[in-house]
C-alpha cells in the first residue's frame, strides 16, 4: 500500500436541483446547481485517523460517498490506497470498509452470522477466512452470543458492531465511518472507540477517515481534522494545533470559530 | 466466469435461507396451486366443445392449452418484477449501500437476486402441473423435456432484457414502471395465454408476432403438450434467442447508464 491511504485533488461535487411532480421525471437530466464539495484538496496517511468536522450539509458523508465509489464527483480526484475512484472502483471497494453509522443494512431475518457469511463471500473471501475473521472480530467485539441471532432480534448497538466487522472482514487498509457512534449509549460508544483506536489504528495499521459531530471521539481518535464548511477545507490540522491556531479551550470552541459559529453556555451567555 | 458464478450463487442461498424462514407459504402456495389447478378444469369442461377443440392449434383440451398459458405467463410477471423488486428492498432494508461497497456490481446483484424467485416460479409451475396431472388427467407423459428447458431458458433470458429495462426505469426515476404494465397487458391480450392469436384481428396479431411470449407459449405447449422436439421447435426457439440477443445487450447499456446518472446525481438509494 503507498504511504498515502487517501489523495483528494480539487474534489469537487455538485447536485442537480430535486424536482417534484411532473418536473421529477426530469431529475435525472437536469444539470448539478448545488455544490456539495468546493476544491477539496487533502491526504490521509498512512495509518492515519483523520476526523471529518462540519456542520450538517457540510459535505462530509459526501466525501465518505465518494470514496467507497457510492457517488461520482463532478470534477477532481479521489486517490484511495492508490486506486482511483472513477477509473478503478473495484480496486478501491477492495481497499476500504465503509460504516454508513445506519441502524439497518443488515437482512432481518438471517442471523447475525449468516448476514456476516453473505457479505464476506460478496468480497471473495472463502467461506474458511469469512469463519475465522467472524470469529476473531466477535471475540474482540463481544458479539459471540449474539451472532446466531436474527437481525431482527438484535439491538442497535449490536448492529452497529455488526456493522464494523462487516466492514473490516476483508482487511481493509482504509476504513471509513459516517457518524460510526451515533445511536449508541455512552457506554457502547466508548468501547466502540476503544476497538477503533487500539485494534483497528494500532494492531493492524488501518486508516480512518470518518466523519462525527462528537468532540470527544474526534478528541480520541483523530490523528488530524478536517474541518468543512459548506464543501470547502476550512482547516486540516491536529486536534491540538487547532485549538492554538484559534485560542480556543475546547475543540468545539475551534470549530465555532473557524465556521463563524456560536456556541451557547449554560449560564445563558453565547461566545465567539 | 466461476468468481461470478460463486457470486449468483450467493445471492441464490441467501434468498433460500430467508426463503426457508417463512415456512407456511410454501404449504399454502401448494394448496392455492390445488384449486388454481381445479378451476382451470372446471372452467374447461364448462366451455369445451369440438368446436373449440378445432381452433385450438396444439392443445388437445381447453384445460391444458389455458392452464399452460397461465402458469408460464408467470415468467413474464417475475423477469418484469423481481430486478425491481431487488432493488426496492435492497434500497428499502438499507442493504443497498453495503452490498455497492463489495466486490459485486449492481448488474451482478440484480441478476443474482432473480435467480431463486426464477427457480422458486419454476417450482410453482411444477406444481400446478403436477396437481393438474394428478387429479385432473393433464397429459404430461408425452412431454419432451429437455425441449421443455431449452424454451424456459431462453424464455428467461428474452424476458430478463425486458426486467433490467423495468429496473433502470425504477432507478432514474424511482417510481414503478408504467411500461411494465403496458407490457404485462398487452401480453396478457397478444401473448396467446388464454386463446389463440389467430383469433386476433390482423393488426393484433402484428403486435403479437413482436412480442416474445407468443414464441415462448407456442414452443411450450408443443414442448408439453406434443412431446416436440428441440428441432421441432426451433425456429421459436430462434426468435426467443434473437429477442434474448437484443435486449440483453441493450437493456445492460441502458443500466449502466442509468446507474452512472445515479451515482452523479446522488439519487442511487433514494426512495
Amino acid at each position: 500500500m503507498p504511504d498515502s491511504a487517501i489523495i483528494l485533488d480539487s474534489l469537487e461535487k455538485w447536485f442537480p436541483a430535486a424536482l417534484s411532480g411532473w418536473k421529477a421525471y426530469l431529475n435525472p437530466f437536469s444539470p448539478p446547481v448545488f455544490p456539495a464539495l468546493r476544491e477539496l484538496s487533502l491526504e490521509v496517511k498512512r495509518g492515519e485517523a483523520v476526523a471529518l468536522l462540519g456542520a450538517n450539509g457540510a459535505g462530509k458523508s459526501t466525501l465518505l460517498r465518494i470514496l467507497s465509489t457510492l457517488l461520482l464527483p463532478t470534477r477532481g480526484t479521489a486517490i484511495v490506497a492508490g486506486h482511483d475512484s472513477v477509473r478503478d472502483p473495484s480496486a478501491v471497494r477492495r481497499s476500504i470498509g465503509y460504516h454508513a453509522g445506519s441502524d439497518l443494512g443488515f437482512y432481518a431475518r438471517l442471523t447475525g452470522r449468516q448476514n456476516l457469511q453473505f457479505f464476506g463471500r460478496l468480497q471473495h473471501l472463502s467461506d474458511e477466512c469469512v469463519r475465522q475473521r467472524v470469529a476473531a472480530l466477535s471475540d474482540l467485539l463481544g458479539l459471540q452470543k449474539n451472532l446466531d441471532r436474527q437481525a431482527r432480534t438484535l439491538s442497535v448497538g449490536t448492529i452497529q458492531r455488526l456493522s464494523l466487522i462487516r466492514a473490516l472482514l476483508h482487511e481493509p487498509g482504509v476504513l471509513l465511518l459516517d457518524e460510526p457512534t451515533r445511536s449508541l449509549d455512552a457506554i457502547a460508544a466508548a468501547q466502540f472507540r476503544q476497538f477503533l483506536k487500539i485494534e483497528v489504528l494500532r494492531r493492524q495499521g488501518t486508516s480512518i477517515l470518518f466523519a462525527s459531530h462528537t468532540m470527544q471521539e474526534i478528541e480520541f481518535l483523530a490523528d488530524r481534522v478536517a474541518v468543512l464548511e459548506e464543501g470547502r477545507l476550512r482547516a486540516f490540522e491536529t486536534p491540538v494545533a487547532l485549538r492554538g491556531a484559534t485560542s480556543s479551550a475546547s475543540l468545539e470552541e475551534a470549530f465555532a470559530k473557524l465556521t463563524g459559529g456560536s456556541l451557547q453556555h449554560s449560564d445563558g451567555n453565547s461566545s465567539v | 466466469m466461476r468468481q461470478l458464478l460463486r457470486d449468483l450463487l450467493v445471492f441464490f442461498q441467501r434468498d433460500l435461507r430467508i426463503a426457508s424462514t417463512y415456512r407456511s407459504p410454501f404449504v399454502l402456495e401448494a394448496v392455492e396451486a390445488l384449486f388454481g389447478a381445479a378451476t382451470f378444469y372446471y372452467v374447461a369442461r364448462f366451455v369445451d366443445s369440438p368446436a373449440l377443440r378445432d381452433v385450438l392449434p396444439q392443445g388437445k383440451t381447453y384445460f391444458a392449452y389455458s392452464l399452460i398459458g397461465f402458469v408460464f405467463f408467470d415468467y413474464l410477471n417475475v423477469a418484469l418484477d423481481t430486478f425491481d423488486r431487488s432493488l426496492i428492498e435492497a434500497r428499502d432494508s438499507g442493504t443497498l449501500e453495503p452490498l455497492l461497497a463489495t466486490q459485486v456490481s449492481l448488474p451482478v446483484m440484480l441478476v443474482g437476486s432473480a435467480f431463486y424467485p426464477f427457480v422458486a416460479t419454476t417450482v410453482r409451475i411444477a406444481v400446478y402441473l403436477g396437481w393438474a396431472a394428478a387429479f385432473f388427467g393433464f397429459p404430461l407423459r408425452a412431454a419432451n423435456w429437455p425441449a421443455v428447458a431449452a424454451v424456459l431458458l431462453l424464455t428467461l433470458l428474452a424476458f430478463s432484457g425486458l426486467g433490467v429495462l423495468s429496473a433502470s426505469y425504477l432507478l432514474l426515476f424511482k417510481r414503478g414502471n408504467p411500461g411494465k404494465w403496458l407490457i404485462l397487458g398487452v401480453s396478457g391480450i397478444t401473448g396467446g395465454m388464454l386463446f389463440p392469436v389467430d383469433i386476433l384481428p390482423a393488426w393484433l396479431q402484428v403486435v403479437a408476432h413482436l412480442n416474445p411470449v407468443t414464441y415462448a407459449l407456442d414452443a411450450m405447449r408443443a414442448a408439453l403438450l406434443d412431446g416436440a422436439g428441440i428441432a421441432a421447435i426451433f425456429p421459436q426457439l430462434f426468435l426467443l434467442l434473437a429477442f434474448a440477443a437484443v435486449l440483453i445487450p441493450f437493456s445492460t447499456l441502458v443500466f449502466s447508464w442509468a446507474l452512472r446518472r445515479t451515482k452523479v446525481t446522488g439519487t442511487l438509494t433514494h426512495s
